[in-house]
């Protein structure tokens, strides 16, 4: 009879210690391929942006150094001029890393970033900060949940300081996570919110969560990158001038997109106008963004999250900010003095901090083909990109020394329509 | 799994992730122990039970367990004072009626979706339905006088018999009562053991390995594929076929085997509810391997009950009309009880029409077809056949055809 049990009950306990010793031991499972890295780089799904392990190894990488283009939809704008092709083909000593997708907002990035922070540390990264995102009321509940893992959230934990923006941070991530959200992380956040340190307890449930996760991510993560490296970033590269110039270049662009905005008079490119314009009806449009405005909203202390973290881990980072196309903000009635307005709130937060690396191009939207469609860059967009951002990258220096400033997590900032006098209260 | 006492009292929805498993293979550990010396503690798995059938209806499903009480109380009452009746008398109407005040509350939990908005009823609950079939089918097996005796306590610790109480399988009355009252000797239990362990590591493989990944990686995406590809007969419409076919297999195959299982390490030899439906050659076959529990008790309490009193009436010249007509009625009315919506009815009446052109087949064949004789192709195109059919079925069953004809967006 006992023979009979153990033939019952011993591949069980055989499996259960596999399992716990797959979970909890202090082994890393996975290991990527040259290949691997280079499509995650641009794979751009939302899996390769909430997966950990592919990015630790690939912004570690010895022989190639990954940058961070930390952004959102501007990077799915692939055509020849778009960083990652313009790295490969003229063979830069950096590789564009490229996080973001419609809707990873400051915030979003601000967690995700959790998941790297020692591979962050003292290095150099992009980060494209568009005004849209900068809405009333900042990064949507649904889209910022799709982007957030537990993973991220318990490696923020493991880090959190008990500071004031750790305290904004758990309080925002409550607030999107909603009321139905329950379990053993919910608790933990919400004793961060209150300002109350963790007792051992809580950081032991913490570090083996962390174990675990760290583990599923490394286990599971590889089956998931798309192959848009082979199928829309390398075939670019062929159409590009041999020899490299900003003025062969240029010519180049112009020469594209002029054949690619045959069919609007906006200067969007063909197959967006038809795909997304056109369906939904130009008419309906016209007048559509009048009340819009980007001067207000909890964004600005999202933003300030992510600057914290920058500063933190000494970051060089340079901040590009990118305009819209102009005769579509005109046709839907975009107010570009508000638009103005936001920059400005934008680059003050940056500069009184001391990130002064900020390429503003946000008055070029009216330049020609200077967007890919309404409010992306492409074509000769890209390539004023590439000239500010490629000489940064490519003789890299350490970050500037960065004085962080809290109130700009304050309502108070949030809510401030700046002008030259108010603005002084946040020296 | 660490905060279990933490500040919220947990909900446990039963084998809905693995760590219920944790929680409950620790809690029957006890019992598990006291049937391999022969010995069943009673107390404790009225305790047991309990607890884990108040841990399914904690927090916001307060309301459910509520109606449950409520609900039992009610089952006890018409079963309770039909036997009285039935003891003494045996009118044909206070059978009839009995059985009304049985499927009462159930119907009002079906119907009201359909008048009220897709509202749902406050005296619904995880589980009533299954509930109902047990309780119904006391009543007709007291009526037909194989049932005698009844009790309320063994008749309450049947209906609501932890490991199935929310899905199923449907066991019968006399069945578990034998197996309560009997521990299975040490040899018997430990075979019963090892196939429970079979069974729940099968379980995790169905349901949280394949069906996860059919129904929560593949299934809203081949969806949204098919929404975008138009109304139409398209390829990702049929992408979303197979995607849920197999999705609610492997689903509820997967759930019926863990509460097999857990059955099986309380002693208890619950039915199997499927038996790899998917190689039928025919939907008569397909019906003796899928849902089983539910197919053989519409098969006792419905089908045979409606043949035979339509045979008694003579209502029609041809014997085999009888069994068409039963075949579409008691398939019609299993689609009701899924629900009052266009797409459970007609998922009825498809496999209703069905089994009847089934049957009509097999008596062709028969007749006139002597010289077919089955073989390894023949059986191939059965089997393609049937499960196509039955695929077919099962996208209609799933409601995604009203979400891509009716729903607007």
């Amino acid at each position: 009879m006992k023979k009979r049990l153990w033939q019952i009950f011993g591949p069980v306990i055989v499996a259960f210690l596999a399992l716990l010793i797959l979970l909890f031991a202090p082994l890393n499972y996975s290991h990527f391929s040259v290949k691997d890295e280079k499509k995650a780089a641009v794979a751009l799904n939302s899996i390769t942006f909430k997966n950990q392990q592919l990015k630790k190894q690939a912004l570690s990488d010895k022989k190639t150094r990954y940058v961070p283009f930390f952004g959102s939809s501007e990077w799915e704008r692939m055509d020849q001029f778009h960083p990652s092709v313009l790295a490969i083909k003229y063979h830069r000593n950096y590789r564009p890393f490229l996080l973001g997708r419609r809707g990873t907002q400051s915030l979003t990035q601000y967690f995700a970033m959790q998941t790297i922070l020692p591979e962050l540390k003292n290095k150099q990264a992009v980060f494209v900060i568009s005004p849209q995102w900068f809405v009333k009321k900042g990064v949507d509940p649904g889209e910022f949940n799709y982007y957030f893992s537990n993973l991220q959230g318990t490696e923020w934990l493991d880090s959190n300081t008990n500071s004031r923006a750790d305290r904004y941070a758990a309080d925002r991530l409550l607030k999107l996570q909603g009321e139905d959200k329950k379990g053993i992380l919910t608790n933990i956040y919400k004793r961060v919110a209150e300002g109350k340190s963790l007792t051992k307890q809580e950081k032991w449930e913490i570090y083996l969560e962390k174990v675990v996760l760290e583990h599923e991510d490394q286990l599971f993560s590889r089956f998931q990158v798309n192959d848009n490296y082979d199928r829309r970033i390398l075939p670019k590269t062929k159409y590009l001038p041999r020899q490299f110039s900003y003025r062969n270049l240029t010519r180049s662009a112009n020469r594209v997109a002029a054949r690619q905005t045959t069919n609007n008079r906006f200067g969007i490119l063909n197959s967006f106008y038809s795909g997304r314009i056109k369906p939904f009806g130009l008419k309906r449009l016209k007048g559509a963004q009048r009340n819009i405005s980007y001067v207000q909203s909890t964004e600005y202390s999202d933003f300030q999250l992510v600057l914290n973290e920058f500063a933190k881990l000494k970051v060089n980072v340079m901040f590009v900010i990118p305009p819209v196309n102009r005769k579509w903000a005109a046709y839907t009635g975009l107010d570009l003095n508000n638009y103005q307005e936001a920059v400005k709130k934008i680059k003050y937060q940056l500069k009184s901090q001391s990130f002064n690396n900020v390429v503003d191009l946000s008055k070029d939207g009216g330049k020609p083909y200077f967007m890919q469609d309404t409010i992306h860059l492409g074509w000769c967009g890209w390539i004023a990109f590439d000239k500010k951002v490629n000489p940064f990258l490519s003789h890299p220096t350490k970050a500037p020394k960065y004085k962080i400033n809290n109130n700009f997590l304050s309502k108070k900032w949030q809510r401030l329509k700046p002008n030259n006098a108010n603005l002084k209260e946040f020296k | 799994m660490v905060n279990f006492f933490g500040n919220a009292i947990p909900n446990l929805q039963p084998y809905s992730d693995p760590q219920y498993f944790v929680y409950l293979l620790i809690a029957v550990m006890p019992l598990a122990i006291g049937l391999y010396y022969g010995k069943r503690f009673k107390i404790y798995e009225t305790i047991f039970s309990i607890v884990f059938i108040v841990l399914m209806f904690t927090n916001d499903k307060l309301g459910q367990g509520v109606a449950l009480i409520a609900y039992i109380i009610w089952q006890l009452l018409v079963v309770g004072v039909y036997h009285q009746y039935r003891i003494r008398k045996n009118n044909s109407l206070i059978f009839y009626l009995a059985t009304f005040l049985s499927i009462v509350p159930l119907s009002i939990v079906k119907i009201m979706p359909t008048v009220d908005h897709g509202a749902q009823s406050i005296i619904g609950f995880l589980g009533i339905s299954y509930l109902t079939f047990r309780a119904v089918g006391m009543i007709m097996e007291m009526r037909d006088g194989v049932q005698k005796d009844f009790h309320w306590w063994p008749f309450l610790r049947f209906m609501v018999f932890m490991p199935t109480i929310s899905s199923g399988p449907i066991d019968r009355y006399r069945r578990f009562e034998k197996d309560y009252d009997h521990v299975p000797d040490r040899d018997k239990y430990v075979t019963m053991v090892g196939k429970a362990v079979q069974y729940i590591f099968l379980g995790f493989l169905y349901k949280f390995i394949l069906a996860y990944f059919l129904g929560t990686i593949m299934l809203p995406e081949a969806k949204q594929m098919a929404i975008s590809a138009g109304k139409g007969l398209s390829w990702p419409l049929l992408y979303v076929m197979y995607t849920y076919g197999f999705d609610l297999f492997f689903d509820f195959a997967g759930y019926s085997l863990f509460a097999v299982a857990i059955s099986y390490l309380m002693g208890i030899e619950t039915p199997m509810n499927f038996k790899q439906p998917f190689k039928s050659k025919n939907l008569k076959e397909f019906w003796n391997r899928w849902h089983i529990s539910l197919s053989f008790w519409f098969r006792d309490f419905v089908f045979m009950r409606m043949v035979f009193v339509m045979k008694k009436r003579r209502l029609f010249k041809k014997s085999t009309t009888y069994s068409s007509v039963a075949y579409v009625l008691n398939m019609l009315l299993m689609g009701f009880w899924h629900g009052v919506t266009w797409y459970y009815i007609a998922y009825g009446l498809f496999h209703g029409l069905g089994l009847m052109i089934n049957d009509w087949w097999l008596r062709f064949k028969r007749k006139h077809l002597k010289w077919l004789k089955p073989n390894w192709f023949t059986q191939g195109i059965a089997i393609f056949l049937t499960f196509h059919v039955v695929m077919i079925s099962f996208l209609l069953f799933s409601g995604f055809l009203n979400v891509l004809w009716f729903v607007k967006k």
